[in-house]
């Protein structure tokens, strides 16, 4: 068993979820409000890490990164040093890599607050701000989970983007997945099996907990 | 000779709804008036619009804001009242919650996540700037007797509790300039809507605030004494006192209880 791969793997993953759940909240709130072709044309470029294969992604990321382009020179300006193969350059990958696993349940649990009572909130004097902090937000707090649990569960077991953009360096950016794949190419088949176990067991439980508490949710509303 | 009555607001509104064309046009000047006609008439569809609750409708809305000038309609005639000046504030390009309204929709749509109490207490804390006065809340329950559900959450409340929740929310709004009430006294018993009625009535007289209200119940037109606006499919087909405009369902309603 890998610990120090699985100390990163976790610290990679509450990161991700943590910035996630910051940066998809006002996403989904625009993509949920707006009727516009900008909303939709917005939706389908966070929706397309789910349908592009994760090399092509970290091949991009990979090259947006470095110094061949404006924002890579900038950042390496700014930082000091190229965020590919670092901790960073990981943390920013995953970020991109789940963020429709971050917004699209929040979009989903925007779109289902009853809009007629958000229109009583804003005639009753709650300007848009603050019907969505005291109205919609806590009307969609389950999403919140859901958002959270994927994100976290999508970033543990992210493979092709974390090689391509983090390479393999052990307490750097060897992710627990990466460490499987050393593991198979060592043929350290019980060590491969121990390591999966683990990751297998983790994401049962975080699903379990997930769908446990919506059914309970959802006998208290009955 | 009589003085000349302003109103306070005027509202026109033009939208197609699935079913329906609706253009209407008319002026509040009453301390009460109500939208009487059948359902699917468009009543309720008015005051949504009147919120900007309707995005593809066009509407027209605005606000007296000067005390109303006084002179009678023989001054107008002698020309002597040619520099009194009225006031009108156009609404219809302000963000909802800065027209100063107040809503009570048809179905409650009380905040789930709130109680009673909270969603009672909410107009007073998300208005610009917050009061931390809570007399108006105080006065609110007393005035719709809800002291004692202010703990429930909605879905420990019956329906006309919900409903009278729903009434009371919209009476603590701040610095309200117009209370718009839809069908306010639909699933309350009677005996509470008798004894309620008046007192909302002299509750928003006392505070200068208009009310327009949606009904079609002709009984309750009658008890308001108000200024009534008649729909039909869509149009406005009479406005004027209660006793007018509904004296041939008033003369129904009579020989029903005769």
């Amino acid at each position: 068993m890998d610990f120090a791969a699985l100390g990163l793997t976790l610290r990679l993953a509450t990161l991700t979820t943590l910035c996630l759940l910051v940066l998809a909240t006002p996403l989904a709130a625009f993509i949920a409000r707006a009727d516009r072709i900008s909303a939709r044309l917005l939706q389908a470029a966070i929706a397309l890490p789910l349908v592009l294969p994760p090399t092509v992604l970290g091949f991009y990321l990979l090259v947006a990164l470095g110094p061949t382009t404006m924002f890579g020179r900038l950042l390496i300006h700014i930082l000091g040093h190229p965020l590919a193969f670092t901790f960073s350059g990981l943390v920013v990958g995953s970020i991109v890599f789940s963020l429709p696993f971050a917004v699209l349940p929040l979009v989903l649990g925007f779109q289902s607050v009853d809009p007629s009572l958000t229109g009583t909130a804003a005639v009753l004097g709650a300007s848009p701000f603050t019907v969505f902090r005291r109205i919609t937000l806590p009307l969609a707090r389950t999403s919140f989970l859901t958002a959270a649990v994927l994100t976290f569960a999508h970033t543990v077991g992210e493979f092709g983007v974390v090689l391509m953009i983090g390479g393999d360096i052990p307490g750097i950016t060897r992710t627990i997945s990466i460490s499987i794949f050393d593991q198979v190419q060592e043929l350290n088949y019980a060590a491969a099996n121990r390591t999966s176990l683990v990751l297998i067991a983790g994401s049962f439980l975080a699903l379990l907990a997930l769908y446990a508490r919506r059914s309970s949710r959802g006998d208290a509303n009955a | 000779m009589p003085e000349i009555i302003w109103p306070h607001h005027e509202l026109s509104v033009e939208a197609t709804l699935s079913a329906l064309h609706l253009q209407t046009s008319f002026s509040l000047h009453a301390p009460w008036t109500v939208i009487f006609g059948p359902s699917g008439s468009g009543k309720s569809s008015i005051l949504r619009a009147a919120c900007a609750l309707i995005p593809k409708a066009t509407v027209d809305f605005r606000r007296r804001t000067s005390d109303p000038p006084k002179f009678t309609t023989e001054d107008l005639q002698n020309g002597t009242v040619l520099g009194a000046l009225v006031t009108w504030q156009s609404l219809t390009q302000r963000p909802t919650h800065l027209r100063a309204l107040a809503y009570a929709p048809q179905h409650a749509a009380l905040f789930p996540h709130l109680s009673a109490g909270d969603n009672i207490r909410f107009p007073s804390q998300v208005c610009q700037p917050p009061t931390k006065d809570s007399a108006l809340v105080d006065d609110v329950l007393e005035l719709f007797k809800l002291h004692s559900l202010a703990d429930r959450m909605p879905t420990q409340l019956s329906g006309g509790e919900r409903r009278r929740v729903a009434l009371a929310r919209a009476f603590a709004v701040p610095n309200c300039r117009l209370m718009l009430l839809d069908e306010p006294f639909t699933g309350l018993d009677r005996k509470l809507r008798d004894e309620l009625l008046p007192r909302m009535q002299a509750w928003l007289a006392e505070r200068k605030i208009p009310a327009l209200s949606v009904t079609h119940d002709v009984d309750e037109a009658l008890l308001l004494n108000a200024d009534v606006i008649r729909l039909e499919d869509g149009r406005v087909i009479a406005q004027g006192p209660a006793q007018e405009v509904l004296a041939v369902e008033r003369e129904r309603l009579l020989q029903t209880l005769a």
